[in-house]
């Protein structure tokens, strides 16, 4: 009789044992993921997704496939919308575009149809931190210096809309640097042109993209915003010199999206399981030896800021009252 | 130097490096050959697989894609009449033209051997300019790049027909391509201008698009209506024979090439006027040889010179471009920018170490457009009877696949159906145009010059005040553009008083 | 037909600037001015061409650009245009209702048959040869996104 029993017990546990022992069938088995790029190829957000293309697939359970696609227009705002609107939220879309998206869904700029809140947030692959540089040879060595200055500063920039503009604008008009904003360089290194040719004294840019001329010694940073990276941490920041609370608040409200600099986010409504899995390879992913051998050589350095700090902070950016948001209309446009 | 100058060749010669230029080269060719397959963006995509390689073989592969592109896109543009590349498109003017004469094999010639030295020109220019380079890039300025897109607008004036008729619709192509390039967000205000209130007009119109547009779509109207092959039923009579009277054409109007080539080099060198300009210039030049106003109007009609002039300028232009980008770390146009990534993934920190340190890559580099012109343009005197037998095919055959590669050609610019929208419109503005006899050419100097001059603009006086003006290098060009304005007036009283002499 | 091609260029460039100038007015300066400096004057000009196409005399000036054949009759010069142009017309809406996939074939096949007459061998071949070449080299290898077309988004076919 006991052995009956035993004989039971055991045959019971064979056939419970395996369906806890074997997981579900991966849900990215022989499946492709496609990661919409809101830019043509050739630039930083281009260059992050195809480097994360090659490497995550070791990371997500079931190897799949997967592919960039572009899908440039109004800086990025056609791409957002496809994501937000159009890609079925089945897990297998991804999408990457502008940090500075949130800034235009709240200025409510025309044509912008999605909502920041409700993309089923992965995270971000970097933070951009942001700073102003000055030209080697010029007499100010650190910000206390610029701000005696006499002389206005030439500050070269590409046109309304991007940090090389906004930035410093906004520590012209509430630091009350001495400064004179040129724009309309086609890019950033034509403005670095510039500098060599001493039309323009500096300009505001990621350090990630001036790192070399500061080490060549064309220029050098001094001042930041909020983000930072290893090297200029001992830089003040825009924020902290700020003279009143409002400025502040503008100051943040500009640099916020910094942080989210790699924005990845999947269609609204996707579900749970398959977010957690993304964010899951996300995390192990910038860390894979393979990635960061790959990402020095480009002098990219990825890492991972999770889905819920990328949530509230576009939270935080969206609940801004009206009253401060007209303010920060008055200087920034959501722009090229 | 000269050490460096052979090291660098012996680089490109070694096994390895030479397999991977070959692989760019092969790639390469058919990237420039067919629209939709930009240079700039097939760079992009090959950037990831360089990862595993030495720099000297990166090089090899990424240049020898790249050199090639500007060679091959004259191809379509002869055959075809649509442009394999933005860069190829004044190659249509004449070469289709010459196409259509039967004159396929003398056109495809004059094409390749002009962008053959044109390639040599530019590439011996990176090498020789080295020393130079970081003076005059830097004496070039704001105002002064203002005024050479103010120069390269003066040529609309030759590129109008003569008399005060020719020359106001000239300038009517002219101003409509200058308006339309304001079209997008501008950048001193960010208002976003003649939007009609859709995002995708929000960066403005993109070249490409338009291009295949107002070139392609008329000229397949043409040839639907035609009813037969692109060489209109005219003998073909032997088409080996014709590419080596094109190759003939390259040295009998040797000046002119070289020329040419030069001006394709400069604009190359100076970042900021993009890639498109050199050709149009190029041309406009080229119709300046025409000694009297019967020669001025074959332009447009089948003259070997109009093939010769952007051939050679916009390969010229690709070694003219790699200067910046080499000695100063600034590309000169996106295939640049996408070059430039690649330097940082090799190691090499472009800037003033390039061409002190590291002068044996530069001139690996320079040894790789070469060979690679070279090899290419030989391979296509091999294949140069099949490819212009193709404009004796039965148009009906090749409207289809014309019209195909028309539509991915001006989809592929972004991905969005509204750049098809676009070619429709150009497409009837052009066809409209040709009906009208008004040059097309002015209007894309127009375009492609507009927010260039606007931006440089702005700066020149945001920075300088009204003290620009009175630059050297300013008041120098001021004068160039004048005498560009002045000169078919010129040819035109010459031409009127070489009649009447004979009358 | 040059003269009416080019009156109705000058007329629409007149439209066009003149549009393009009055929109200017709610503008700031800085964006204004270029479009201003150039609008004006185009206006003056297309008015300039306008009237000498009305008035002046029907001389034609050569552009040095491309000449429409003109060795056919008229008449069938215009049919064989708008059949151009309505198969250029079809193709647009062909691939905006069905997709580029499914109009490249189409169009290919339906060209080769109806105004080309080929044979239905060579027809096929053809199609599948260009086919094949768009689908393997722009969507396999370069994953270009190719939206489904209207028609498969409203029935849901897709």
């Amino acid at each position: 009789m006991r052995s009956a029993l035993a004989f039971a017990a055991v045959c019971a546990l064979a056939v419970l044992a395996p369906r806890t022992v074997e997981a579900q069938p991966a849900p990215y088995e022989g499946k492709t993921v496609t990661i919409v790029v809101g830019y043509k190829p050739g630039g930083g957000y281009d260059a992050t997704a195809r480097l994360l293309a090659r490497h995550l697939p070791k990371h997500i359970p079931g190897s799949p496939t997967i592919i960039v696609q572009n899908m440039p227009g109004a800086n990025s705002i056609i791409g957002a919308n496809h994501v937000y609107a159009v890609a079925k939220p089945d897990g297998l879309t991804l999408g990457t575009f502008n940090r500075n998206l949130p800034i235009a869904q709240l200025l409510s700029v025309r044509g912008v149809k999605f909502d920041m809140t409700k993309f089923a947030w992965i995270g971000s692959a970097s933070s951009e931190a942001t700073i102003l540089a000055i030209r080697s040879d010029l007499p100010y060595k650190t910000f206390a210096d610029l701000l005696k200055a006499k002389e206005p500063v030439v500050v070269g920039t590409t046109g309304p809309g991007a940090n090389t503009h906004d930035f410093p604008l906004l520590i012209k008009e509430f630091l009350g640097a001495n400064l004179k904003i040129v724009s309309g360089y086609s890019s950033s290194s034509d403005i670095m042109l510039a500098i060599e040719r001493k039309e323009v004294d500096a300009r505001a840019g990621s350090y990630s993209s001036m790192a070399r001329f500061i080490d060549r010694k064309l220029v050098h940073p001094v001042i930041r915003a909020r983000a930072s990276e290893p090297g200029i941490e001992q830089l003040p920041v825009d924020e902290a010199l700020a003279p009143n609370p409002r400025a502040k608040t503008i100051m943040a409200l500009r640099s916020a999206p910094e942080i989210i600099g790699r924005p990845y986010v999947m269609p609204p409504g996707t579900p749970d399981q398959l977010v957690r899995t993304m964010r899951e390879a996300f995390a192990k992913v910038v860390n894979d030896k393979e990635l960061i051998a790959e990402a020095t050589k480009a002098k990219m350095s990825l890492e991972y800021i999770n889905g819920d700090e990328a949530l509230k902070v576009m939270k935080e950016v969206l609940a801004q009252p009206k009253d401060i948001v007209d303010e920060f209309a008055k200087y920034i446009k959501f722009g090229e | 130097m000269i050490e460096a100058f052979v090291e660098g060749l012996v680089l490109v010669l070694q096994w390895k490096a030479f397999a991977f230029m070959l692989l760019g080269i092969g790639l390469g060719f058919w990237v420039g050959l067919l629209p939709g397959l930009g240079g700039a963006t097939t760079l992009a995509l090959m950037l990831p697989f360089i990862y595993t390689m030495q720099p000297v073989e990166a090089f090899a592969f990424l240049l020898g894609m790249h050199a090639v592109v500007a060679t091959t896109g004259d191809i379509t543009s002869v055959l075809f009449g649509v442009p394999g590349e933005a860069t190829s498109a004044a190659t249509i003017l004449d070469g289709y033209a010459m196409t259509k004469k039967g004159e396929a094999g003398r056109a495809l010639g004059a094409a390749l051997a002009s962008s053959l030295v044109g390639a040599l020109v530019g590439a011996f220019a990176l090498a020789l300019a080295i020393p130079v380079v970081r003076p005059l890039v830097l004496t070039f300025g704001s105002p002064e790049l203002f005024m050479l897109a103010i120069v390269g607008l003066a040529f609309i004036a030759s590129l109008s027909a003569q008399g005060g008729r020719g020359m106001l619709r000239g300038f009517l192509a002219g101003g409509l391509g200058l308006f339309v390039a304001t079209v997008g967000q501008d950048p001193q205000a960010g208002i976003a201008r003649f939007t009609l209130d859709t995002l995708y007009l929000w960066q403005g119109l993109d070249l490409v698009p338009v291009l295949v547009g107002i070139f392609a779509i008329p000229e397949i109207v043409d040839l639907a209506v035609r009813g037969s092959s692109i060489a209109g039923d005219r003998p073909q009579g032997r088409l080996g024979r014709g590419a080596l009277e094109g190759v003939k054409d390259t040295f009998r109007h040797f000046g002119l090439t070289i020329r040419c080539s030069l001006i394709g080099t400069f604009i190359g060198i100076m970042p900021g006027l993009g890639g498109s300009v050199a050709q149009w210039i190029a041309y406009g030049h080229a119709t300046q040889s025409a000694k009297n106003a019967q020669e001025l109007e074959g332009f447009g009609a089948g003259d070997v010179r109009g093939v010769l002039g952007p051939g050679a300028a916009n390969n010229s232009k690709e070694g003219g471009s790699l200067i910046p980008t080499v000695a100063f770390g600034v590309p000169g146009s996106t295939s640049m920018a996408i070059l430039l990534g690649g330097f940082f993934l090799m190691g090499l920190v472009p800037g003033p170490d390039m061409l002190t340190t590291h002068l044996v890559v530069t001139f690996s580099m320079v040894w790789t457009i070469v060979i690679a012109n070279v090899i290419t343009v030989g391979v296509c005197f091999l294949f140069l009877n099949r490819l212009a037998a193709l404009s004796a095919v039965r148009g009906q055959l090749l409207i289809p696949v014309i019209l195909v590669l028309v539509f991915i050609g001006s989809y592929t610019a972004n991905n969005h159906y509204g750049d098809l929208i676009v070619t429709l419109v150009f497409g009837a503005i052009g066809y409209l145009m040709v009906g009208a006899g008004w040059p097309r050419a002015p209007f894309v100097l127009g375009l492609v010059l507009g927010k260039i001059a606007e931006n440089y603009l702005y700066i020149s006086v945001a920075r300088y005040g009204a003290a620009w003006l009175a630059r050297p290098v300013v008041l120098v060009l001021i004068g160039v553009a004048l005498v560009v304005i002045v000169y078919p007036l010129v040819q035109a009283r010459r031409a009127r008083t070489r009649k009447g002499a004979h009358a | 037909m040059p003269s009416k091609a080019s009156l109705a260029l000058a007329l629409g460039i007149m439209v066009l600037a003149g549009w393009g100038v009055f929109s200017t007015f709610s503008w700031p300066w800085k964006a204004a001015l270029f479009p201003l400096v150039i609008g004006i004057p185009l206006f003056c000009m297309a008015a300039a061409e306008v009237l000498w196409v009305l008035f002046g005399s029907t001389a034609r000036s050569e552009a040095m650009d491309f000449q429409l054949s003109t060795d056919l009759p008229a008449r069938v010069v215009l049919r064989r245009t708008l059949l151009a142009m309505a198969w250029i017309a079809g193709f647009f809406a062909a691939i905006v209702l069905l997709g580029f996939p499914v109009a490249v074939p189409l169009l290919v096949f339906l060209y080769l048959k109806v105004p080309g007459g080929e044979r239905w061998g060579l027809s096929l071949v053809f199609t599948v040869a260009v086919w094949a070449i768009f689908y393997g080299l722009f969507d396999r290898l370069l994953h270009l996104p190719f939206p489904d077309g209207l028609i498969v988004t409203w029935t849901g076919f897709g």
